[in-house]
């Protein structure tokens, strides 16, 4: 599958609707059987599928619509990691989880959620999976000497299960990290731990840093400053930042400092109900241009479409297609 | 019929005793109608502010959402209003419980409708829109109408903590090189200007004396509907002049005012604004859920007593009292007569009360952002037989407060809580009467449920600074 000029992806998540809240949440009080979510989550999947198809996204996720949240379905699934399964009483908040030994490695079963989704759609199909620092920040600690060993350590075991997502047909696989934003002085670490996430992994890495999307707001603020000249560092062919919300003011890091891989630029707001026109996204990546060439500059919302009302978050994926098509056109791309 | 003694304050025992004498020889000689003693629900003592809008004995009927009458009804007694007076009052009280219709004793001044919509409120919209007026006829400022002769928002050493967290929270953003170039903070509902201007004389202080410079860099934004309110508070705040700037705002959507400053506010305080936003009422008996409707009203009696005091001819009061909320005092070309007449108006003024049934919960008027099942999830934590506040307008101003708050800020709130539903159990207070303002206890659990949805947890700490307060000050957390 030939890749496009300003070629356009989601980040991961798509609109979660009220029912399937209300349905994980009966699952999580035993209120509904595993074999009728599971069907649920299939149901959701492939309309968050078709939408994003429908809105002529390149690049198209499964919503993440299984998960419960960014760490929940890792944690769960970390060999090693010892789950409090009666410890959260609404699906979105965390599980109480703790690694108390070395974590032994084992399959995540990731490989069956991409194979779902690659079955069900035409596009590219991308897999996210959370990334150790941002795991080590709400997987509690008892065995490793330090968080960037414990990090290290998963890094360690998630790089075979990037590597079976490959051979399971997987081309994009993307890394998140929103967690650096709010402990810059990690990044260096952080770093080394994506690395060995995807040491040996033959597929076009994503890593995408935001300022959180916990509940539809940011956890933090600040400037993308803080990770460079750390990031430079990064095994990863495109740093994927939200912009759209912030302002464009970060771009001109590329300029600075010249990064060895591409830009994936946020250009549709995904905490406000405000439809961007295609016409702004058009001119937040003319800007970008600016700074970064079209071959080296991919179109993005700021970060996940979760909290969005569906219909909002479909309205504004045909924006950011739209968008991007009008400045493909004048690029000729 | 139940009989539900919800609290007997000191010294009213035998008038509760009195009550249920009176009641229950009436009930012997047939003069409560038979077809509504299964449901017949009897209160006391119904909770009020000592000024309030309700007759000593209330009845309340109840219909369905077409207007037809049905089964249930209510007495609710005010144990404080009549020293044993009962046998006098409920006969005739008791009369017209059966009857859906007008009671002839009673001059209404609107049509049933829920509490939130009320003529009571254009009467709290007409204070602070005149406030200046209403304290020149009284004499006294209105903080003075406080329980406690003064508002608690100002007082010093309440101020000193608040400074004090603000200010470490500060630091700690400052160390991590978190902190932002501009430290927005925010009060909403200014009052006189004197918590505001103590709360940055104090700030100002502290940071002089750790020399940590976060004073030049503050921007304290006061905001509030009433002008004058306003002008009082940039009065007050005159030594701060350079970093203080005041707005106009409905607290109802402060982010309607202030949207670019999204996720900027470091600090946003209030104090005694959200018990005077307008809020419904709930009842569950039975399981089936019903709203409050009320109409104002004003006794016979104190019609005729204010018609002629104000030389309004007696046929002509309801329509003066609708262009009093409408103009204001000048409805009477001489302004003093004018606020006379809306203090007379003011003290008479009832509310009868009617419940709605609703069919299903989703026809509860929820305030945005929440749906049924956080009404749902709410009722699971109350009690059965329960009724409670909707704080429709303070759950609307701190949803749209939320989205203001920088990732590290708080929005810190004085007032009158319920904190949890449970809490209905003991008793149901308010709306009442303070000064010329409606004052109304706020649903906690409430904002607990907008809080969760929008992210952040709430936390109630009693006012401790002054014995005897009820206040709480509620602080949110961003959620994890």
């Amino acid at each position: 599958m030939e890749r496009v000029m300003l070629e356009t992806a989601v980040v991961g998540s798509y609109s979660m609707p009220a029912w399937l809240e209300r349905a994980k949440n009966d699952f999580l009080l035993r209120r509904l059987s595993r074999h009728d979510l599971d069907e649920m989550h299939d149901a959701a999947v492939k309309a968050a599928i078709k939408d994003q198809e429908v809105a002529g996204v390149d690049v198209v996720s499964d919503g993440e619509l299984r998960r419960d949240n960014m760490i929940d379905y890792f944690a769960t699934r970390l060999p090693g990691v010892d789950v409090d399964y009666r410890s959260k009483k609404f699906y979105y908040d965390y599980y109480d989880a703790v690694a108390r030994r070395k974590l032994p490695i084992a399959p995540l079963g990731l490989v069956d959620d991409f194979r779902f989704l690659a079955r069900f759609t035409a596009r590219r199909p991308k897999v996210s999976v959370t990334g150790p620092h941002s795991l080590v920040k709400r997987i509690r600690n008892e065995h490793y000497p330090s968080e960037d060993a414990f990090a290290l350590d998963i890094a360690r075991l998630m790089n075979l299960e990037l590597k079976e997502l490959v051979r399971a047909g997987a081309t994009d696989i993307q890394v998140d990290e929103p967690y650096y934003s709010g402990f810059p002085e990690d990044v260096a670490w952080g770093v080394k731990a994506v690395n060995a996430l995807v040491d040996g992994v033959a597929a076009r890495i994503i890593l995408h840093v935001c300022y959180g999307n916990r509940y539809g707001k940011p956890s933090w603020e600040g400037s993308y400053r803080y990770l460079f000249p750390a990031i430079l560092g990064a095994r990863i062919d495109v740093l994927m930042l939200e912009f759209a919300r912030r302002g464009p003011d970060d771009v001109a890091l590329f300029r600075e400092f010249a990064p060895p891989f591409a830009l994936g630029l946020g250009v549709v707001d995904v905490k406000t109900h405000d439809v961007e026109p295609p016409a702004m996204v058009a001119e937040r990546i003319r800007q970008a241009l600016a700074v970064v060439p079209a071959a080296r500059l991919s179109v993005n919302p700021d970060c996940g479409l979760l909290h969005l009302p569906r219909d909002l978050a479909f309205a504004k994926l045909e924006a950011m297609v739209e968008g991007a098509s009008q400045v493909r056109r004048e690029v000729g791309g | 019929m139940i009989l539900h003694v919800n609290t007997v304050q000191k010294g009213s025992a035998a008038r509760a005793r009195d009550f249920v004498e009176a009641l229950m020889e009436l009930v012997e000689g047939g003069q409560v109608d038979a077809a509504l003693l299964p449901s017949l629900r009897v209160q006391l003592d119904w909770i009020q502010y000592r000024t309030n809008f309700r007759e000593p004995i209330v009845l309340r009927r109840a219909i369905d959402m077409d207007g037809s009458p049905l089964g249930l009804a209510e007495i609710a007694v005010d144990l404080r209003q009549s020293d044993r007076g009962w046998r006098a009052l409920l006969p005739a009280s008791l009369g017209t419980l059966g009857i859906a219709g007008d009671d002839p004793e009673r001059r209404y001044l609107e049509g049933f409708t829920p509490l939130r919509a009320g003529l009571l409120w254009s009467f709290n919209r007409l204070f602070w829109q005149r406030l200046d007026d209403w304290e020149a006829a009284t004499g006294r400022h209105f903080e003075q109408a406080l329980p406690a002769g003064q508002s608690d928002a100002n007082h010093a050493e309440a101020i000193a903590d608040s400074v004090a967290e603000f200010w470490t929270m500060l630091a700690d953003m400052d160390k991590r090189g978190h902190l932002p170039a501009e430290i927005f903070a925010l009060e909403i509902g200014v009052g006189s200007g004197v918590r505001a201007a103590r709360w940055l004389d104090r700030f100002r202080a502290l940071d002089d004396e750790r020399s940590t410079r976060f004073y030049p860099r503050l921007r304290f934004l006061l905001g509030d509907y009433s002008i004058p309110t306003l002008d009082r508070a940039m009065a007050a705040v005159a030594g701060h002049r350079d970093i203080v700037s005041v707005m106009a705002m409905d607290a109802l959507n402060p982010f309607k005012t202030l949207s670019f400053l999204r996720y900027k506010l470091l600090y946003v305080h209030l104090t005694n604004v959200y018990d005077n936003l307008p809020a419904d009422e709930l009842v569950r008996r039975d399981g089936r859920l019903w709203l409050v409707e009320a109409r104002a009203y004003l006794p016979r009696a104190e019609t005729a007593r204010i018609a002629a005091a104000h030389d309004v001819p007696a046929d002509d009061v309801v329509r003066t009292v609708e262009k009093l909320v409408e103009i204001g005092p000048d409805v009477l070309r001489d302004r003093a007569r004018g606020i006379a007449l809306w203090r007379d108006v003011w003290a008479a003024l009832r509310l009868e009360e009617r419940l709605v049934r609703l069919d299903d919960v989703a026809q509860a008027p929820l305030p945005p952002g929440l749906d049924r099942h956080h009404l749902d999830d709410l009722l699971e934590t109350a009690p059965q037989d329960v009724r409670f506040h909707l704080s429709r307008g303070a759950a609307e101003s701190f949803g749209n407060t939320l989205p203001l708050l920088h990732p590290r800020g708080y929005l810190q709130v004085q007032d009158i809580f319920v904190t949890s539903m449970d809490e209905y159990r003991q008793g149901f207070r308010g709306p009442g009467k303070l000064d010329g303002s409606v004052v109304n206890w706020v649903n906690g659990a409430l904002l607990r449920a907008v809080a969760a949805r929008a992210g952040y947890d709430v936390h109630f700490t009693p006012f401790r600074y002054r014995t005897g307060s009820r206040t709480s000050i509620l602080y949110t957390t961003q959620r994890d």
